[in-house]
């Protein structure tokens, strides 16, 4: 019979990752403190695309990459509107997504909070005068923080949930 | 007649397609006269600024032409339309660059001489239609301009590709297909209402009123049968990814059909490029689809600086390799990644996005982007890139190499990844030339196009990147093709940076501006073959017509699935990686 204890000395099957950013790690630990101040435990987000260019939707995917990995920091992302607390919505609101956007809002529970994340979400970006978009996020659901950037990068997201968990608190 | 006969695989083997030609003794302006000889006695075919061929043809010889294409096996690259188009113009650019003084008195003499040209443009069809084939063999686009006024015929029985373009057409200028087997609205979703059309030149482009609460009411294809039920899903989706509808009809698990509905992200694009200087075009080419920002702003400058004349200094033109190839990396190594991620095997994922994570800083230190958005510039490069960081880079991925193959070796010695990625999702290589499918999809089952090699631009006619073709077309040959051209492109960055002249990188802007012209310009993006054609009229884009490889691929996914089951669609579908906003534009 295998020494069940052999399973617990034996070497980890993944190697390790040697990777140091202490402001990172400053970033989310003083948002894991945020979030357990406001929310209790966890912040549950909700990704939607309205017309963006899909960099935003890699930056947001790269937070669970391992550089970033937020799930540490109590951060995590919900598959369904249903599961989330705040709403992130990325890109221009595009007339063909309009009916979309308020759908997924309206199934959210409350409260819930809209991050307008990339500078095409913030106010429409260099799409503002088409014919084919509303404008900024602002245009159809009521926003709580906007994270400019074209993209911004996974840090600069962070940063900005950060001073979204911070406005909460107050 | 016909010239040529060798396989795709051998003729585009050769680089110097130049020494094709003149083996054969025949250029593409006599194979496309020779080609249309009783069907046309004298085509007054003109040569593009990008080595394009532009070839007139009404419609009654334009009737005739279509089934020989189709017996030529041309394949089709797009199918676009311009309003009030003047090929006049290209001559009266050419004028104003020979002297800029008195331009006015010259055209004006030039329309008293003849008068014809005023005739013509009084008697003009409000439409051109644009039909740009390629031919195994060539290197040069043909382009077949179709006059139309209100209406035109459907080629989408003969060329399948088609029927996407004829809808968007209709969408946009309200032009009509009346022989279209598929009538439904594509980009114009239940929002917008009836009769408007975003392209027309009447047409402001600004805020207009829609339809409020609009009932979805586009109608899928319906299967019926015992056992046959429907899957809607999205546009929103579960996880982080882009919006786009797929309805599936399934008879059990697995999936007897699928439609896929896109669009949703359209933000009029085109349309937005119109009346803009082309410069201040250049951050909307990037906005196409973010993951390919460097492929589409070179495509647009290849436009514009051909269309202008503009040479781009060598060490440009060096400069943008590495930023393509290192774009290519990025991509792929997120789709060996997902591909991974899911089939639910994280402990594969990670290596890869860390390596990822990596070319992403690289991208920010070399361009102060991490998608490399602001770098390109038209004429060259906004910036040079210093030799030591270049130096960095190839040291970088000295390191990069073993740590990939490793990630690989782990990816290929797992026997249950191996299980789900062999035979799901094949892409059969009849498919390839009917719906134009390009890229590492097509590499993966047996084509051996690529932009790069069949349709050399940039610094590829001289440095050409190395290929590979897999002929099974399942998600594992994309794996491994994806693999490959991660690796093909870490060698060319690096023979790039060895090689790379010194010298200036952006080409001085010609003095009376961009005036007039139009081109169209290729680039083998991360996803395939990208078109762009930008048409310039008095210093202002009148037209820009940008087709992404993932306009033509996304047909490929509703092939892919046929057979395999529910669960294996987000695979199969990552495996494809398709640009939904390069595709909704």
């Amino acid at each position: 019979m295998v020494n069940p204890l052999t399973f617990v000395f034996r070497p980890k099957v993944t190697e390790k990752f040697d990777f140091a950013d202490s402001e990172l790690e400053e970033i989310g630990s003083t948002l894991k403190k945020e979030i357990h101040h406001t929310l209790g435990r966890s912040l549950a987000l909700r990704e939607l695309d309205t017309g963006s260019d899909n960099s935003t939707e890699i930056e947001l995917n790269n937070l669970s990459a391992p550089h970033y990995d937020i799930s540490r920091f109590g951060i995590s992302f919900a598959a369904s509107p249903r599961h989330a607390d705040a709403l992130i919505v990325t890109g221009a609101v595009t007339h063909n997504m309009a009916q979309a956007v308020k759908k997924t809002y309206e199934a959210m529970p409350s409260p819930k909070y809209v991050i307008a994340v990339g500078d095409d979400a913030c106010d429409g970006g260099i799409f503002k005068d088409s014919y084919a978009v509303l404008g900024g996020v602002d245009k159809i659901l009521p926003v709580d923080m906007k994270i400019p950037g074209n993209p911004p990068s996974p840090r600069e997201i962070l940063k900005g949930l950060l001073a979204f968990m911070r406005q909460g608190s107050r | 007649m016909k010239i040529n006969t060798e396989k795709e695989q051998t003729m585009e083997g050769k680089q110097n397609t130049e020494g094709m030609k003149e083996k054969k003794g025949m250029t593409a302006s006599e194979y496309i006269t020779g080609l249309l000889r009783d069907i046309s006695k004298e085509p007054q075919i003109k040569n593009g600024k990008n080595g394009e061929l532009y070839i007139p043809l009404p419609e009654k010889e334009f009737q005739e032409t279509v089934p020989v294409l189709d017996r030529e096996e041309f394949i089709l690259l797009g199918l676009f339309c311009v309003q009030d188009f003047e090929g006049e113009n290209e001559e009266k650019g050419e004028n104003e660059e020979g002297g800029e003084k008195g331009e006015n008195e010259e055209n004006e003499e030039k329309g008293g001489k003849g008068g014809k040209g005023e005739k013509d443009k009084a008697e003009a069809p409000a439409f051109t239609l644009f039909y740009a084939f390629r031919k195994r063999g060539f290197s040069e686009v043909f382009v077949f301009l179709h006059p139309v006024k209100t209406e035109a015929s459907s080629i989408a029985k003969t060329f399948p590709s088609a029927c996407w373009y004829e809808r968007e057409i209709r969408d946009g200028f309200g032009l009509d297909f009346p022989d279209a087997f598929d009538k439904r609205r594509l980009f114009l979703h239940e929002a917008y209402p009836e009769g408007f059309h975003p392209l027309l030149k009447s047409f402001e482009n600004g805020k207009i009123r829609t339809i409020e609460n609009p009932q979805e009411n586009y109608p899928f294809k319906r299967l019926e049968g015992e056992g046959v039920y429907q899957i809607p899903v999205g546009p929103v989706h579960a996880g982080i990814i882009e919006p786009g509808h797929f309805r599936f009809s399934v008879i059990g698990e697995p999936i007897f059909n699928l439609e896929i509905r896109m669009f949703y992200k359209h933000r009029g694009i085109e349309k937005l490029a119109e009346g803009k200087p082309p410069a201040a075009c250049l951050p909307i080419a990037e906005a196409i689809s973010g993951d390919e920002s460097a492929a589409n702003s070179v495509a647009f400058c290849t436009a514009v600086e051909k269309l202008a004349g503009l040479r781009v200094p060598e060490r440009a033109e060096y400069l943008r390799a590495v930023l393509l190839e290192l774009e290519r990396i990025h991509s792929h190594l997120g789709d060996l990644a997902g591909m991974a991620t899911d089939v639910g095997f994280p402990r594969i994922t990670s290596p890869f996005l860390i390596l990822r994570e990596e070319i992403f800083r690289q991208n920010d230190v070399l361009t102060g982007s991490r998608f490399l958005k602001g770098a390109v510039d038209i004429g060259g490069m906004k910036q040079d890139i210093p030799d030591k960081l270049l130096e960095k880079l190839a040291s970088y991925l000295e390191n990069f190499e073993g740590r990939f193959e490793k990630a690989f070796r782990t990816a290929m010695s797992s026997s249950s990844l191996i299980d789900r990625f062999s035979t799901s999702g094949v892409i059969k290589k009849k498919l390839i030339t009917p719906l134009n499918l390009t890229g590492p999809i097509a590499r993966a089952s047996g084509a051996a196009y690529d932009v790069r090699t069949t349709h050399p631009y940039g610094i590829y006619g001289k440095i050409p990147p190395e290929r590979k073709v897999l002929s099974t077309g399942d998600v594992l040959s994309r794996f491994e093709v994806k693999a490959a051209e991660v690796r093909a492109s870490r060698a060319l960055i690096r023979k790039l940076v060895l090689e790379i002249p010194a010298g200036p990188v952006l080409c001085p802007p010609p003095v009376a501006g961009i005036r007039d012209g139009f081109a169209l310009s290729m680039v083998e993006a991360p996803r395939g073959q990208t078109l762009h054609w930008v048409y310039v009229k008095n210093g202002l884009v009148d037209r820009y017509k940008v087709r992404t490889a993932s306009f033509c691929n996304w047909k490929a996914v509703e092939h892919a699935v046929l057979d395999n089951i529910v669960p294996d669609f987000p695979l199969i579908n990552k495996s494809l990686n398709l640009s939904y906003a390069g595709t909704d534009l």
